[in-house]
C-alpha cells in the first residue's frame, strides 16, 4: 500500500484513496464543499487545494489518488492557506451573511469553514448577486430551496444522478448565474428527495418538515435502526427533551451508505405519538389506572392460570423482545406464538457499492423472527389462530397488522380477556382488558436483523415517556413475577448474550460490536449525545 | 510564400469537389492510404506541427496519446467552436476549402485509426455547417468517404454537430460532454481525452486549422512543413487581424513573422491620425502586449518569452482612442457571461471582476480596486479552476491592470463615492399619521 506524508504525518492507505481521505486518516481534514465520498468527484469548490511536492501547482485533494512516497501540505503550507482564503472570499462574495435566521447554522460546512480559517473582511464593495423569487421556494414536497445561498458544489445534482437515479435536479442559466432548478420545472418528487437536503454543504436546500422547528446544535443524535421496511437503514434519532426532531443517514456502506428514504425518514414524527402513559385494567368495562407492581402480580396469575394462551407478536419487535416472547410464552407456559406480517409498498434502497436493496415486507425484523424459528403468517392465518378458543390472548404490538384493527379482529378478541402492550390510540383498546404502556423506538433498545442479514443495533435517546416500559423490560418483569429466574435478564445485552449462546442465527455475535455510532463513521457534523 | 491552407480563396467554385481534385487534392488521403498510420503519425510529428486551437500543444504526439491496442471505437474530433473573441480563421478554411479540412480530417483519423469524426461546429455558423454538410455528402458521393476510403478497406464516418453557442465547449473536454448531449461543464483531467474522451472511449480533439494543415504535410512531407517558420514553430499560420488597423481580415503568413510585419505591412499599419496603444497576439485570452514588444516574433515560443501567447492567432489591434478600462469591462463582460458556473475563482471572479471594472467606468472607482482585481485574477488562474477559462479572463485583465495603471488612476481620480443604494421605502414603514413628529 502507498505510503504518503500529509503535514508530516506517514499513513499508509489503500492504492487509489484520494487525499482528502488519506489525511483523514492521517488527522489532517482537509475542507472541502463538493467533494462526498458517495458522489463522483467533480473538484468544482477549489477550496481542497494542498501542495504537492514537486508539483509547481497546488492541486485539488479531492480529485488526487495518493502515490508512494508523495509528500503533502495542507496546513503547513502558507501558498495553501492563502488559496484557500482566496477561495472562501470568492465564496462570500455572494453568499448572503444570513446565518443567524439560516437554519442549517450550526451543521453548515461553509459557515464551519468560515469560523474556523476564514476572514472577517472581504474585500468586496459590490452589490451581492441574487436570484429574486427563487429566496423561499418549494421544490418539491419536503425541499425548500433559497438559492441565494447556493454554493454550486452540485452534490444535490450528483446525488439525484447517480444515488436516486431521477436526474430530477439540474443547473439551470450559465456562470454566477446558474441555479438549481428540476428539470422542465417538474414537483422535485423523487422519493430520496430529503437527502439532496442532507448533502447540500449549506442552507440552499432545507427539509420543509424540519426547517426551523429545532437549532442543530440543540439536537443530541442517538444511534438507531429505521423501523420502516427490513431493508434496516441505519440513523440517527437526533432528539431534544424527549422529543425527535428528525432522523438523519447513519453511515453503513453495506445497507445505506449515507442515505434514507422520504419515507422511512419521516417515520421520525411518529415516534412522539405516546397516547398510553400507565398500566391500565379493565373492571367492569372502564378502564382504570393501576401500578406496575399490581398489574404484574395480577397478570402473573392470570397468564398461569390460563390452559390455552395465544400470543400475537409482531416483525416490529426487537430480536431481545422476540427472544423472551418464545421462551417465556412458548418454552415456558407451551402457549401458541405467532408474528403476522403483511407485505408493504415497495422500498429500496441504495447501499455503498451502489446496488440496489429492494423489500416487499414493512416490517424491520422479519428476518430476525425467522432465525428464532417462529411463525410468520399472513392476515388470513392471524384470523384463523383468532378464531380459535383461548384463556388469555397476548398481543405484543398491536400494530403488527392491520386485521388487528378490524371490527371482525376485535369481535374474536373479545371472546376471551386480552392482555396488549400499547403505545399509541388502537382499536384494539376498546376490547383489552390488561393495556401496557411500550415505549417507541426511541426508547427502546436491541437489535434488529435485517433482510439482508445484518443484526443491527439500536439504542435509546431518552426515557420512555410516562411509565411506559420497553417491550422487553415488560417481558422480563412478568418473567420476574412468575418466578422464571432464567428469563430474568436485566438488560437487552444479557438478552442477547442468553439469544447468542442458544441461537444458531445469532451466535458468536457480540453486543458491543454490533455497530452503534463509532467515530469513525462518517458525518460532517458530530453532535452525538 | 504560397499560400497552403488559403490557396481556394478567391479561386471561383473553390468550394466544389471537382475544383479541389483539380487541384490535386485527396493526395494526401490517398498517400495516406498506402502507408502505416504510425507513419503518418511520425510524418506529422516529424513536421512539428504544434495545435493551432491556442494550446500549441504537438499534435503528432497527442496522436500517438492514444492506445493503440484499446478494443473497441476510437474518434476523431475537429473542432470548429471558433468562439474566441477576435478569431476568424477557421470560418474562412470552412468558408473557402472545406475539403482541405474533410482529407485532413480523414488522414487524422486514419492515424489513430478512428472509424468515426465528428466536425463539432459553433452553434452560431449555420452556414458553413452546411457547407461541411454539403462537402461531406460529395465526398461520400466519390467514395472519398464511407465503407470504403478511396477504395480502400478503411470505412469513415464523418458528421457534422452544431453546437448550441456556448464559448466553453470549445474547451476540449466541455466540447465533448456537449457533444455527449450533456450540459457543457469541462471534465477534470486527467484522465485526458486521448484515454477517455466522447463516449468514454479515446478521442483526439483536433482545431480546423490544425487539420487543415495535415494533406500538405501529407503531400509536400515533413521536411517542407519544418522549412517553414523556426523549430518547434514551423507550418503557415494563419493570423486574423481585428482592431484598428487599415485592412483587417485573416493572413497566412509563416510562423514566426513579427507583429510589426503583421500590422505594418500586411494589415497596412493603424489607422489615420492614431497610434498604436495595444494588441492581444492570440485572441482575448492572452495577456496584452505593448508597443514596445510589436517586434516580437508571432509564433509561440516567442510569444511566451513575451509573457503572453499565441493562442489562437487572433490579433486584435487597439489603437491611442481606446480607454483600457474600458477594454477590460468589455472582456469582464465576455467572460463573466461565459464562464460555465463550476469553479468558484472563475464563476465568483469573473462576475466580480466585472461589477468592479463597471464600477469605475460608472466613475466610482476606488484607490484599492486595481489591487483586488490583481487579487481576484491571481487566484482564478494558475491552476485553480478546472478549465483554461480562469487564466483566460484572469490574464488579459490582470495584463491591462498591470501594463496601463495610469489609465486606473486616471478613473479614480476623478472618481466620486457611489451614493448609497437607495432602498425601496416599505409600504408599513412610511410616516404614520398622526406621529409624524406631533
Amino acid at each position: 500500500m502507498p505510503k504518503v506524508t500529509i503535514d508530516g504525518t506517514v499513513v499508509e492507505v489503500p492504492a487509489g484513496t484520494n487525499l482528502i481521505e488519506a489525511a483523514r486518516q492521517a488527522g489532517v481534514a482537509i475542507p472541502y464543499f463538493c467533494y462526498h465520498p458517495y458522489l463522483s468527484i467533480v473538484g468544482q469548490c477549489r477550496i481542497c487545494m494542498v501542495e504537492i511536492e514537486g508539483a509547481p501547482r497546488l492541486a485539488i485533494a479531492c480529485a488526487t489518488p495518493v502515490t508512494d512516497g508523495m509528500v503533502v501540505r495542507s496546513e503547513t503550507s502558507a501558498r495553501v492557506k492563502e488559496a484557500r482564503d482566496a477561495v472562501m472570499e470568492f465564496l462570500l462574495a455572494n453568499h448572503p451573511l444570513d446565518c443567524p435566521v439560516c437554519d442549517q447554522a450550526g451543521e453548515c460546512l461553509l459557515q464551519d469553514h468560515s469560523f474556523t480559517e476564514g476572514r472577517d473582511t472581504t474585500h468586496m464593495v459590490e452589490t451581492r448577486r441574487t436570484f429574486p423569487g427563487l429566496e423561499r421556494r418549494l421544490l418539491g414536497p419536503h425541499i425548500v430551496q433559497n438559492q441565494n445561498r447556493c454554493i454550486h458544489c452540485s452534490r444535490c445534482i450528483r446525488f439525484t444522478q447517480e444515488i436516486s437515479e431521477t436526474a430530477a435536479l439540474t443547473y439551470k442559466s450559465r456562470g454566477n448565474h446558474a441555479f438549481i432548478d428540476t428539470f422542465d420545472g417538474q414537483p422535485f418528487t423523487d422519493p430520496f428527495s430529503a437527502c439532496t437536503a442532507d448533502v447540500c454543504p449549506v442552507g440552499a436546500l432545507t427539509i420543509r418538515e424540519f426547517r426551523f422547528r429545532k437549532r442543530a446544535w440543540k439536537l443530541r443524535s442517538t444511534p438507531s435502526v429505521c423501523p420502516g421496511c427490513s431493508i434496516g437503514c441505519n440513523l440517527w434519532i437526533d432528539h431534544h427533551e424527549r422529543t425527535v426532531y428528525r432522523f438523519t443517514p447513519r453511515e453503513n456502506p453495506a445497507v445505506n451508505a449515507t442515505w434514507l428514504c422520504d419515507f422511512g425518514r419521516f417515520l421520525a414524527e411518529s415516534l412522539n405519538e405516546t397516547h398510553c402513559l400507565h398500566p391500565l385494567h379493565r373492571v367492569e368495562g372502564q378502564l382504570h389506572r393501576v401500578s406496575w407492581g399490581e398489574a404484574m402480580r395480577a397478570l402473573a396469575l392470570d397468564v398461569s392460570a390460563a390452559r390455552t394462551l395465544r400470543v400475537v407478536a409482531s416483525a416490529n419487535l426487537s430480536n431481545e423482545t422476540l427472544f423472551l416472547a418464545r421462551e417465556l410464552f412458548v418454552r415456558h407456559l407451551k402457549g401458541e406464538l405467532v408474528v403476522p406480517v403483511h407485505p408493504g409498498e415497495p422500498r429500496r434502497m441504495k447501499n455503498g457499492k451502489g446496488e440496489w436493496l429492494y423489500s416487499r415486507d414493512a416490517h424491520p425484523n422479519s428476518e430476525g423472527a425467522r432465525r428464532l424459528g417462529l411463525e410468520l403468517v399472513d392476515g388470513e392465518r392471524l384470523a384463523r389462530f383468532l378464531y380459535g378458543a383461548a384463556d388469555l390472548t397476548v398481543i405484543l404490538d398491536p400494530t403488527a397488522h392491520p386485521y388487528l384493527s378490524t371490527a371482525e379482529a376485535l369481535q374474536l378478541l373479545r371472546v376471551s380477556p386480552t392482555l396488549s402492550l400499547a403505545r399509541t390510540n388502537h382499536p384494539t383498546a376498546e376490547v383489552a382488558s390488561w393495556l401496557l404502556p411500550v415505549a417507541s423506538l426511541a426508547s427502546d433498545e436491541g437489535t434488529f436483523t435485517s433482510s439482508g442479514g445484518h443484526v443491527q443495533r439500536f439504542q435509546p435517546a431518552f426515557s420512555p415517556a410516562g411509565e411506559a416500559r420497553p417491550a422487553w423490560q415488560i417481558l422480563q418483569l412478568l418473567a420476574r413475577a412468575m418466578g422464571v429466574s432464567a428469563l430474568d435478564l436485566d438488560s437487552p445485552a444479557a438478552v442477547f448474550a442468553a439469544m447468542a449462546t442458544k441461537e444458531k442465527g445469532f451466535s458468536g455475535l457480540e453486543w458491543e460490536r454490533l455497530g452503534g455510532g463509532s467515530p469513525s463513521t462518517y458525518r460532517e457534523h458530530q453532535h452525538v449525545g | 510564400m504560397e499560400p497552403v491552407l488559403l490557396r481556394a480563396r478567391g479561386v471561383p467554385n473553390s468550394r466544389h469537389i471537382d475544383t479541389y481534385l483539380a487541384a490535386g487534392g485527396y493526395e494526401g488521403l490517398k498517400k495516406a492510404l498506402t502507408m502505416d498510420p504510425e507513419a503518418v503519425t511520425k510524418e506529422v510529428l516529424d513536421s512539428e506541427l504544434r495545435g493551432r486551437g491556442g494550446a500549441g500543444f504537438p499534435t503528432g504526439r497527442k496522436w500517438t496519446f492514444v492506445p493503440k491496442e484499446h478494443p473497441g471505437p476510437k474518434y476523431l474530433i475537429c473542432n470548429a467552436d471558433e468562439s474566441e473573441p477576435g478569431t476568424f480563421k477557421d470560418r474562412e478554411i470552412i468558408e473557402y476549402d472545406p475539403h482541405l479540412l474533410i482529407e485532413g480530417i480523414a488522414i487524422a483519423s486514419y492515424a489513430i485509426r478512428a472509424n468515426t469524426a465528428y466536425i463539432y461546429i459553433r452553434g452560431e455558423f449555420v452556414r458553413w455547417a452546411r457547407i461541411l454538410e454539403t462537402a461531406i455528402a460529395e465526398a461520400r458521393q466519390r467514395d472519398i468517404l464511407g465503407a470504403s476510403v478511396m477504395g480502400s478497406n478503411y470505412r469513415l464516418d464523418v458528421w457534422v454537430h452544431r453546437g448550441a453557442g456556448a464559448y466553453i465547449c470549445g474547451e476540449e473536454t466541455s466540447l465533448i460532454e456537449s457533444l455527449e448531449g450533456k450540459r457543457g461543464f469541462p471534465r477534470l483531467k486527467p484522465p485526458f481525452p486521448a484515454v477517455v474522451g466522447v463516449f468514454g472511449k479515446p478521442t483526439v480533439v483536433n482545431n480546423v486549422e490544425t487539420l487543415a494543415c495535415v494533406p500538405s504535410i501529407l503531400t509536400r512531407g515533413a521536411a517542407w512543413f519544418a522549412s517553414i517558420g523556426r523549430p518547434r514553430n514551423t507550418g503557415p499560420k494563419l493570423y486574423c487581424v481585428s482592431g484598428h488597423v487599415r485592412r483587417p481580415g485573416v493572413y497566412e503568413l509563416p510562423m514566426g513573422v513579427t507583429f510589426r510585419e503583421i500590422i505594418e505591412e500586411h494589415c497596412g499599419g493603424i489607422r489615420d491620425g492614431h497610434t498604436l496603444k495595444a494588441f492581444f497576439p492570440g485572441g482575448s485570452s492572452a495577456p496584452v502586449m505593448t508597443p514596445d514588444q510589436i517586434d516580437v516574433k508571432a509564433d509561440f515560443d516567442a510569444c511566451a518569452e513575451a509573457g503572453s501567447m499565441l493562442g489562437s492567432g487572433g490579433v486584435i489591434v487597439l489603437d491611442d482612442s481606446v480607454d483600457m478600462v474600458e477594454a477590460a469591462a468589455n472582456l469582464a463582460h465576455f467572460y463573466a457571461h461565459e464562464s460555465c458556473g463550476q469553479c468558484t475563482p472563475c464563476r465568483e471572479g469573473s462576475d466580480w471582476a466585472m461589477d468592479i471594472l463597471d464600477r469605475i467606468l460608472e466613475g466610482h472607482g476606488r484607490p484599492e480596486d486595481p489591487a483586488t482585481l490583481l487579487r481576484i485574477c491571481q487566484y482564478a488562474s494558475q491552476g485553480m479552476t478546472i478549465c483554461p477559462l480562469g487564466d483566460a479572463f484572469a490574464l488579459p485583465i490582470s495584463s491591462i491592470v498591470k501594463k496601463f495603471p495610469y489609465e486606473f488612476e486616471r478613473h479614480i481620480a476623478a472618481a466620486t463615492p457611489r451614493p448609497p443604494k437607495k432602498l425601496p421605502v416599505l409600504p408599513w414603514a412610511g410616516p404614520r399619521p398622526g406621529f409624524d413628529g406631533q
